[in-house]
């Protein structure tokens, strides 16, 4: 029973961490700018917030800390995200080389910036990866009341967002700007719709979402290597997001359908069935990205992105 | 006097100059605000830690370190050139190859057990690494060509596949792994398949590591400059990059070109893996993130200027600031500092074409300057 609702916890999380970025890149990739940094941006969000949660003094409030940490990591990936609308948006310059950059710079900050919060005199070098056993507690609870089984319940404030985000990309007046503006930025233009702005509007909210994707992927655990930026998170989110063909709903689908095979590779060991099929556990860790490279093929003919996607919009 | 003044200004309206000179910027910039990370970090050892990223092995006093230390650089100089130049053939084919990661990792599979395993010649273990890779390589190539899959995205999913991959295998082949040290066994230096050192190990202080590979390297980037400049394949590709509809009404086979692009990079990738796993310096290591060599790649690429020749000296400049920034732990920086340099770099060379544009744009607006006057003077 334990290990069931274990196992659920494990798979809530996952989707959460995915849905939440993907939901992040739908908006970036709806106005028209390639969510390439997601990984870039999940991980400047998580050491951020691993800064804070290691200087902040274990006096103040829970309560009080938690909601920093949370402001902490949205706002810093946000702010980690306008590089790439900068570039990106006013400078025209190539998406993917762009957001290649920011990949590799936010785990090297990170890295560098983690090492020299953990120097101490015995360890001059410091250390890239963080303990934060007291914010772990105050993140994760007892679900139902079941001792030992652990729920981050920042899970629950991702569900409700999935609603949120359908009624503003669907139903908002913004959401249709957003998308107007990937489909066909110049007839955007003529209606008076600010090309640039949106698109910049877009890209802040990936690097938002992303930065509380990142907090609740590193929040799973009472510690993190950040050497290793998002575990490739950002990445797999990517292809949820083209997974899900750019769809709240369906996003949400394929977050679900990753995460399966992602808490599979970390559960399988204790399901007898699947233990004694003694397939490697790097099987279960490539099957994700496989499926997705299946699903790109059927879903690639028809084109179902957004048009003017990594295209930047030339004004004169 | 008047001939001087000519000669600067056409000098400085050449593209090459531009873009060398816009190369160089962004490495300045990259090293200024590098700098200014380890100011905040250390403000007295600052000074100190960029001496020694930029001298990497001149902060020797032996002269026998200082060439023994130089050839090691020169001989991780070599790989990178070969992923640059995989990076620079995908792009001017209009794409990008992000997959070189996942590539690379083929190619170092089969290396690991042809080199150590089998103990095959070098020159076949090369050839038949950058067969391996080329065949990874195609699979995003063939997803492009026929069923329009974009190749950035098949690309790092086959990275991840590709890493998978290798790690699940290799780390349950006891024959080629070294459990205790999580990693592959090195191909020995007395092994078949270390690249040979040609006598090189005389010219750099004992070191071993340096050698064929670096001879290698510089006639592959003759031959890729001359593929893409003089030969009709070159020619098609790269207008194939520049104008996806043109090469098509030109009756240029798109799909083909797709397949020779990703191909040629792939092989590169390959050869990159081949360079740095079969000099006895180094090994596939356990790792939870792909190689960082496929994202180096496209550093030098591109502060290369996309070009081959310059990506000699661009890969050479990043390895030696990556080299310098291992050397920097002992001031109590950590070494990927040169890492955040670097990534600077590419953030920064992203905006050349804006600047190159601006440049260009100057330059209208000030023949148009020069007209007007010349024709007010006549008035």
């Amino acid at each position: 029973m334990i290990m069931a609702l274990s196992t659920l916890s494990f798979l809530l999380a996952y989707i959460s961490v995915l849905t939440v970025t993907a939901l992040g890149g739908m908006f970036s990739e709806k106005s028209g700018t390639l969510a390439l940094s997601l990984e870039g941006c999940m991980t400047f969000g998580a050491f951020s917030a691993g800064i804070a949660m290691h200087l902040l003094p274990s006096s103040m409030p829970d309560f009080i800390s938690a909601l920093l940490v949370i402001l902490i990591a949205l706002i810093s990936a946000g702010l980690y995200s306008l590089l790439l609308a900068v570039a990106c948006i006013t400078f025209k310059a190539d998406q993917t080389l762009v957001g290649t950059a920011l990949n590799i710079l936010s785990t090297a900050i990170a890295v560098v910036l983690i090492k020299q919060v953990t120097k101490t005199e015995a360890l001059p070098v410091g250390n890239s990866r963080l303990n934060f056993t007291r914010f772990y507690e105050i993140f994760n609870v007892d679900m139902f009341g079941i001792q030992g089984v652990k729920f981050n319940w920042l899970t629950i404030i991702v569900l409700l967002l999935i609603p949120i985000v359908y009624l503003i990309i669907y139903k908002s007046q913004y959401g249709l700007r957003l998308s107007s503006c990937g489909e066909n930025p110049a007839s955007a233009e003529s209606l008076g719709i600010n090309v640039k702005k949106t698109r910049y509007m877009g890209v802040l909210t990936s690097g938002v979402f992303a930065g509380l994707g990142g907090l609740l992927l590193i929040t799973m655990n009472a510690e993190w290597e950040f050497a290793n930026g998002a575990n490739g998170f950002g990445f797999l989110a990517l292809a949820v997001l083209i997974f899900g063909q750019w769809k709240p709903l369906f996003i949400f689908l394929g977050a679900f359908v990753f995460s399966a095979f992602k808490t599979l590779s970390v559960v399988y060991p204790s399901i007898n069935f699947l233990a004694n099929l003694g397939i490697s556990s790097y099987f279960y860790l490539a099957l994700p990205y496989i499926v997705c490279l299946i699903v790109l093929v059927f879903t690639s003919k028809k084109n179902v992105g957004p048009k003017s996607l990594g295209k930047p919009y030339e004004t004169d | 006097m008047h001939k001087i003044k000519l000669f600067f200004s056409s000098f400085f309206k050449k593209n090459s100059t531009k873009t060398v000179v816009t190369s160089l910027w962004c490495a300045l910039m990259g090293l200024i605000l590098g700098f200014v990370i380890l100011l905040i970090i250390n403000l007295n050892e600052a000074a100190h830690g960029m001496t020694s990223v930029l001298g990497n092995f001149l902060i020797f006093s032996n002269a026998q370190d200082r060439l023994n230390y130089f050839g090691q650089t020169l001989a991780k100089t070599a790989p990178l050139i070969a992923m640059s130049l995989s990076i620079l053939v995908s792009y001017k084919a209009g794409l990008f190859n992000l997959g070189a990661s996942g590539q690379y990792s083929i190619a170092a599979l089969v290396i690991t057990f042809l080199g150590v395993a089998v103990n095959m010649p070098w020159w076949l273990v090369i050839i038949i690494a950058m067969i391996a890779a080329m065949l990874w390589s195609m699979i995003s190539g063939a997803l492009k060509a026929f069923f329009n899959v974009n190749e950035v995205i098949s690309g790092i999913m086959l990275n991840w596949i590709a890493l998978y991959l290798v790690n699940g295998i290799l780390t349950s082949s006891p024959t080629v792994w070294d459990a205790a040290h999580s990693e592959a066994f090195t191909i020995s230096d007395t092994s078949n398949a270390h690249i040979p050192n040609i006598g090189l190990d005389r010219l750099f202080a004992g070191n071993t590591i340096v050698g064929l590979g670096m001879v290698l390297v510089l006639i592959v980037v003759i031959i890729i400059f001359i593929l893409l400049k003089k030969t009709t394949i070159g020619y098609e590709l790269k207008t194939t990059g520049l104008n996806e509809d043109a090469s098509n009404y030109a009756g240029i086979n798109k799909k083909k070109n797709i397949l020779i692009a990703t191909a040629i990079s792939g092989a590169l990738a390959g050869l990159a893996a081949s360079l740095n796993l079969q000099n006895g310096f180094t090994s596939w290591t356990l790792s939870s993130t792909t190689p960082v060599i496929g994202f180096q790649g496209i550093s030098s690429a591109f502060l290369g200027g996309l070009h081959p020749i310059g990506i000699i000296f661009s890969s050479y400049f990043i390895v030696h600031i990556t080299d310098g920034g291992s050397m920097i732990t002992d001031l109590g920086f950590s070494p990927e500092v040169a890492s955040i340099m670097t990534s600077i770099i590419i953030y920064l060379s992203g905006f050349v074409f804006f600047v190159k544009e601006v440049m260009h744009k100057n330059e209208i607006k000030e023949e148009l300057n020069k007209i007007k006057r010349e024709e007010e003077k006549r008035l």
